[in-house]
């Protein structure tokens, strides 16, 4: 900034009537050169786990690309070769059907992944809706919307999905991920709120209230640029979460039935598999899927590193 | 006292509580008026309730008793029309304090000069937008230049005048600064002062300037309104007051002003003023053309 530009008139003696009609009329002082203005740097380092982002990008595409890859019906029975050990026409081998598990793999996946997202998707919709309810509105209302998230995360979650998808009767892909949706909310529903409850002080935010911005304008333009950083971390873990209840749910026989192929349905077959030595039925579903989780966790921890090593805006 | 219509504080109190049992009266009937087109300056120590009676005005906070007439709109009623609403939030502006968080360090400057225009819907079109954004960048000082920044990459002053901008665009009737200067550095606050003269000689809004800087209130106000403990206590033109305090706080606000001597700034005495304990009838008096002062009866 240069010293000619930061010219301060002298306060007295004031300026008369024709001085601030006619001279001083709209000569700015002070007026500021911005364009020799140093401009910070930035230099952030920005370290991502592109190893797990490879293999899941990796594992996504094979799926969407089911088709493609393993053409066909997933679930067609060969029930001349069940159970068949890896080999040149079953690359990872059958089950104990006689389905192909590479086949069942890629189609399985996408089921898998859905439900992630699906779920995901709705338990956050849920959360910042929530979270920003709660903390954007009177006292008594966050007191009482938060001992309900309280007294829901005191819950176990396995017993309310049970619970739920016994009310929901025989579970499909859609049920499934509205039953693991509305029950991982909770806790980006505290995230968001305790953000927002800082976040609705700032002066910002009274002043786009008092220039008539309403709930969803504050919402959308300073509440959740503001955080989503800190729950996305929370998000990424939330898919991970889905994918590997959903592979509970089936493996004991409370999630998608047999003939809906996904990672956990797959297992299901497990206690079978292991009796027989047919390691493969087991291990191959279960490897994709352990890496998968592992891919996410990778993802989601380094994406919590970003936001803490960042200037917090609270 | 109240003689205009434009902005009416009628008998405004506002009690804030801190917990169940303790409860602080911020302010306890306070009345003024302001008419159009005038500067009025209001000044106290800190917690005297200055920010409390802008945060009224504005709407920001709703009193526990009293009310803020505006050209006719009672601010703070629990139903106001569509048209009424628009009608504050459109010509009522408020500049506060800290313009590092009065601007939101994720926007860029465009957007937070958008961001009016955008609740209101006003100017859509891309090249008549960007010609008022730059016309109202250049009332303030600062160059297209900075549209682009983020208010973490501006200084003080910038940022304090990106504020005032994006006040200034919705043509505003009134504009309600709760210390605008008071996070500035001198030579920037003289800048500001300097501004805010500039542009309401040029623009001609109503100004409800709140400060604790008396020598920048002298500059600036045309009447000046002093504050004490949650009641105002002395409201009088600018020059009248500064020549002739009535009231013993007024007169102790008045003689702590520095004077630029150091040897007549070592000997004199500063009288202190202590606040009565316990409140007797209080009463508004006029004690000279437009001068009021509050009295003990």
């Amino acid at each position: 900034m240069s010293h000619e530009a930061l010219h301060v008139q002298h306060l007295h003696p004031m300026p008369t009537e024709a001085q601030l009609a006619g001279e001083l009329r709209f000569k700015v002082v002070g007026r500021l050169d911005t364009h020799d203005m140093p401009r910070p740097v930035s230099g952030r380092k920005v370290r991502l786990p592109w190893v797990s982002i490879a293999v899941l990008a990796i594992i996504a595409l094979g799926c969407l690309l089911a088709n493609i890859i393993a053409p066909g019906d997933a679930s067609y029975m060969d029930l001349a070769s069940p159970a068949k050990a890896p080999c040149a026409q079953y690359p990872f081998g059958t089950d104990m059907m006689g389905r192909s598990i590479f086949a069942m793999i890629w189609h399985g996946g996408r089921v898998s992944l859905l439900i992630g997202v699906l779920a995901t998707a709705l338990s956050t919709v849920i959360a910042v809706v929530y979270g920003t309810v709660s903390g954007a509105g009177p006292v008594w209302l966050d007191t009482l919307m938060m001992r309900v998230t309280e007294i829901f995360l005191s819950v176990p979650s396995l017993l309310i999905v049970i619970f739920l998808q016994a009310i929901l009767g025989p579970a499909n892909v859609v049920s499934i991920s509205v039953v693991l949706g509305v029950t991982s909310w909770p806790t980006i529903a505290k995230v968001v709120r305790t953000e927002v409850r800082q976040l609705r002080q700032s002066e910002y935010v009274v002043a786009s209230r008092c220039m008539g911005g309403g709930f969803m304008h504050v919402l959308i333009h300073h509440f959740a640029p503001n955080f989503l950083s800190s729950i996305m971390f929370m998000v990424v873990m939330n898919v991970r979460g889905a994918i590997a209840s959903e592979s509970t749910l089936s493996f004991m026989g409370l999630g998608l039935p047999l003939e809906i192929i996904s990672w956990g349905s797959m297992l299901s077959n497990a206690d079978r598999a292991l009796l027989t030595g047919a390691w493969w039925i087991i291990l191959i579903p279960g490897l994709f899927l352990v890496v998968t989780l592992v891919c996410m966790t990778n993802i989601g921890n380094a994406l919590r590193g970003e936001v803490n090593r960042g200037e917090r805006n609270l | 006292m109240l003689n205009s219509d434009y902005v009416r504080v009628e008998h405004l109190s506002h009690r804030f509580h801190l917990t169940r049992k303790i409860a602080i009266d911020a302010l306890k009937d306070v009345s003024f008026a302001i008419d159009r087109g005038e500067i009025l300056g209001l000044v106290g120590e800190s917690g005297s309730g200055k920010s409390t009676v802008a945060r009224c005005v504005m709407g920001i906070l709703k009193p526990t008793g009293g009310r803020v007439i505006y050209d006719g709109i009672d601010v703070n009623a629990a139903k106001l029309s569509r048209d009424e609403n628009v009608r504050l939030q459109k010509e009522r502006q408020i500049i506060f304090q800290d313009s590092g968080s009065a601007l939101n360090p994720r926007m860029s400057v465009r957007r937070i000069l958008s961001e009016p225009l955008d609740i209101h819907g006003l100017s859509r079109d891309r090249e008549a937008r960007e010609k008022l954004l730059i016309q109202n960048l250049d009332f303030v000082g600062l160059d297209p230049g900075v549209l682009e920044s983020r208010p973490g990459e501006l200084s003080g002053g910038q940022r304090q005048r990106v504020s005032i901008a994006r006040a200034l665009l919705m043509k505003p009737k009134l504009i309600v600064a709760d210390e605008p200067i008071a996070s500035l550095d001198v030579s920037i606050q003289a800048q500001i002062v300097n501004l805010f003269k500039h542009l309401q000689a040029e623009h001609g809004f109503t100004f409800l300037f709140i400060a604790h800087d008396l020598a920048m209130v002298e500059f600036l106000c045309d009447r000046v309104g002093v504050m004490s403990k949650g009641r105002l206590v002395e409201l009088a033109p600018t020059r009248q007051l500064y020549d002739s305090p009535q009231h013993p706080y007024t007169k102790a606000l008045l003689a702590a002003m520095p004077i630029p001597d150091p040897r007549r700034e070592r000997s004199r005495e500063i009288p202190v003023y202590h606040a009565p304990e316990y409140v007797t009838r209080q009463e508004w008096t006029r004690v000279g053309f437009d001068h009021y002062v509050l009295m003990e009866r």
